[in-house]
């Protein structure tokens, strides 16, 4: 329903086109009458009867003079009493709808001829869309067909879909690069720090190498999250945290777990390894940063609650939302030896909303920091 | 002595590499690129005075793709291999593993790690080639043999009860179609469940079965997994308990 009264480019053009014609119609039929009728119109004459069409109730064919040529406004500020008003004939009807229809179809078949280039243009915005997320050369537009800003409009509009194409395909290439040509020394850096004799000296160096490694794959994970498709499928919402919470507990950390009663099934239509890193990366925030992470899962209407609370010193309030920014840091000091990219909490919410869910940080009452995911219900 | 055989395009690392691993008893045989693969590899398969036991390739070659040459290598010399590989994204492992790589390293690696899995794909390819040896009727050769066992680690989903069960990406699919992710302890155990069905598993058996480097698996760590999973598959029958004996994983795979 809504669309049938949508603004768009074809109904504005359509009714302008109507409009126009019609009233060329009017003004002339009116110039006519007043040409051929001499002066017209007496001031003040009785109301007009509301009944009568609007339209000029002759048509220009009349206006010579047939029998009952004057028009019934005229017949009546003539005549003192209202004499029994001429109905225009039936092929006077028929006549205007005639027209009507014709100025119409013409003005239909105008506005579509008209609109199409605009339409085409959208089409082609929505594949380039798709083909980027896919890496396909995006369709090119038809440069040779149309009107001279038509064939102006394709050729930039290819212009910039090779562009972006090119720029998306050089980040490919660029992460390739980044990954291979950090890593690769990294990995032999790791390997010489086997000459080290055990001690501080050499896991403080093992765990600068970790961390640099993790830096690396956060930074790729924020370029390649945004053109990467996904399927979505269903996916039970308590056996991933239970499983999240699993493993970190087998590797020692002090992770907790616990699905309060629900009325409807845990499932949401997700990619399960994207939720899995969302909700790792809020863990592992709450671990380093707050000790320790409790997750809770509960519903609350139509959407899914995720909770991981720590037990930290929380973040002052004005923070709460700049430290979704990318390598933003609440304490630059603290967090540096603390470790983190300053990635998680970015990456976290994105993949978020990939899901159409929402992700919050609040200062419990009770202390300590709680990030909350709520997620669409399947 | 172990044979390793590196493909790896950076002279430094493959020298580290094969320092490295002498400590521990192996010998490393290095090559730089894919032709280097394709010349040296059917020199030293079984039935050589030296052949190799384990093959490292690196995923970017200047000269070939890795998964390229990962197919080659099983179509040809069927080796246990593990990919080690600076992309490290989802995507490129579980394309790895399909294409029947036995194990996945991301770079840079923990060198520990590398030894830990160097031996954990070598001890399941030999309990592989005893297993087949022990069902084999006629005389098998190694390479027949390893092909098997590789045919079947690289088909990526088991199904078994209206359940897919897949290694790759290590998740379950219920009858109705949705998505149960598994820790790494229910996995290991499912696994050992799946290869073998209908046989009644010990607890010692499970811990053998499910033994990974880095974590400490105990009776308790078993006995809690086999809860879990019967959780998440809902037919307590499934997994059925044999009292003093162990467990059963009682279903068809199809």
């Amino acid at each position: 329903m809504k669309h049938l009264f949508a603004d768009t480019l074809f109904k504005r053009l359509f009714l302008l086109m109507w409009v126009a014609l019609v009233a060329s119609h009017l003004a002339g039929f009116f110039s006519m009458r007043a040409l051929s009728a001499g002066p017209p119109a007496h001031i003040g004459g009785p109301p007009h009867d509301v009944a009568l069409p609007p339209v000029p109730s002759l048509p220009p064919l009349a206006l010579p003079g047939p029998p009952g040529a004057r028009s019934p406004g005229f017949d009546e500020a003539d005549d003192g009493p209202p004499p029994p008003r001429h109905e225009p004939a039936p092929q006077l009807w028929v006549d205007y709808l005639v027209r009507l229809l014709v100025i119409g179809g013409a003005a239909w078949f105008g506005a579509r001829w008209l609109s199409q280039p605009m339409r085409r243009l959208a089409d082609a915005s929505r594949g380039l869309a798709q083909s980027l997320a896919q890496h396909r050369r995006p369709p090119p537009l038809n440069e040779a067909s149309g009107t001279l800003e038509v064939q102006q409009t394709a050729q930039v509009f290819n212009t910039m879909a090779t562009q972006l194409h090119e720029q998306f395909e050089s980040r490919g290439l660029m992460m390739a690069a980044i990954s291979h040509d950090l890593r690769t020394p990294l990995s032999r850096l790791r390997l010489r720090l086997e000459h080290l004799d055990d001690g501080t000296l050499k896991d403080r160096c093992v765990a600068d190498v970790q961390e640099a490694e993790h830096l690396i794959a956060s930074v790729l994970d924020t370029l390649r999250l945004s053109h990467t498709a996904t399927t979505p499928q269903r996916v039970d919402m308590r056996a991933l945290l239970q499983s999240l919470v699993d493993d970190l507990v087998e590797q020692g950390q002090p992770v907790g777990c616990e699905c309060l009663p629900m009325e409807r099934p845990a499932v949401v239509l997700a990619d399960a390894s994207e939720l899995q890193r969302a909700i790792g990366n809020l863990v592992a925030n709450a671990v380093r940063h707050g000790g320790s992470a409790q997750l809770t899962l509960g519903e609350q209407g139509d959407r899914l609650l995720v909770r991981v609370d720590d037990a930290g010193p929380g973040i002052p309030e004005h923070e709460l939302e700049a430290v979704f920014r990318p390598f933003y840091r609440v304490d630059a000091s603290r967090s540096r030896h603390t470790g983190g990219t300053g990635l998680g909490l970015y990456i976290a919410r994105d993949l978020a909303r990939r899901h159409g869910g929402h992700l919050t940080l609040a200062n419990r009452r009770e202390g300590g920091l709680r990030a909350e995911l709520s997620l669409p219900l399947a | 002595m172990t044979h390793v055989l590196l493909v790896d395009d950076d002279p430094e690392l493959r020298t580290l590499v094969g320092d490295y691993l002498q400590r521990y008893g192996m010998r490393v045989t290095a090559v730089a690129d894919g032709a280097g693969l394709r010349r040296t590899l059917p020199t030293g398969m079984a039935g050589s005075s030296d052949p190799y036991d384990v093959l490292l390739l690196d995923l970017m070659l200047p000269d070939a793709h890795g998964l390229d040459l990962c197919r080659w290598v099983q179509a040809h010399h069927p080796l246990p291999l593990i990919m080690l590989t600076a992309q490290g994204d989802p995507a490129s492992r579980i394309v790895g593993l399909e294409l029947g790589a036995d194990d996945y390293l991301p770079k840079p690696f923990e060198p520990r790690e590398l030894v830990a899995r160097i031996h954990a794909v070598l001890r399941r390819a030999a309990s592989a080639r005893g297993a087949s040896a022990v069902t084999a009727t006629t005389t098998t050769t190694t390479t027949t043999t390893t092909t098997s066992t590789t045919a079947a680690a690289s088909q990526p989903a088991v199904h078994f009860n209206g359940w897919a069960f897949d290694r790759l990406r290590r998740q379950l699919t219920s009858p109705g179609q949705v998505v149960l992710a598994l820790s790494n302890a229910e996995f290991r155990l499912l696994s050992a469940f799946i290869a073998h069905p209908r046989h009644v598993l010990s607890r010692d058996r499970l811990l053998e079965l499910t033994l990974t480097p880095g974590v400490d698996v105990t009776d308790r760590s078993i006995d809690l997994a086999v809860s879990r999973l019967r959780q998440k598959l809902e037919d307590p029958a499934l997994i059925r308990t044999v009292r003093g004996e162990g467990y059963s994983f009682d279903a068809d795979l199809a």
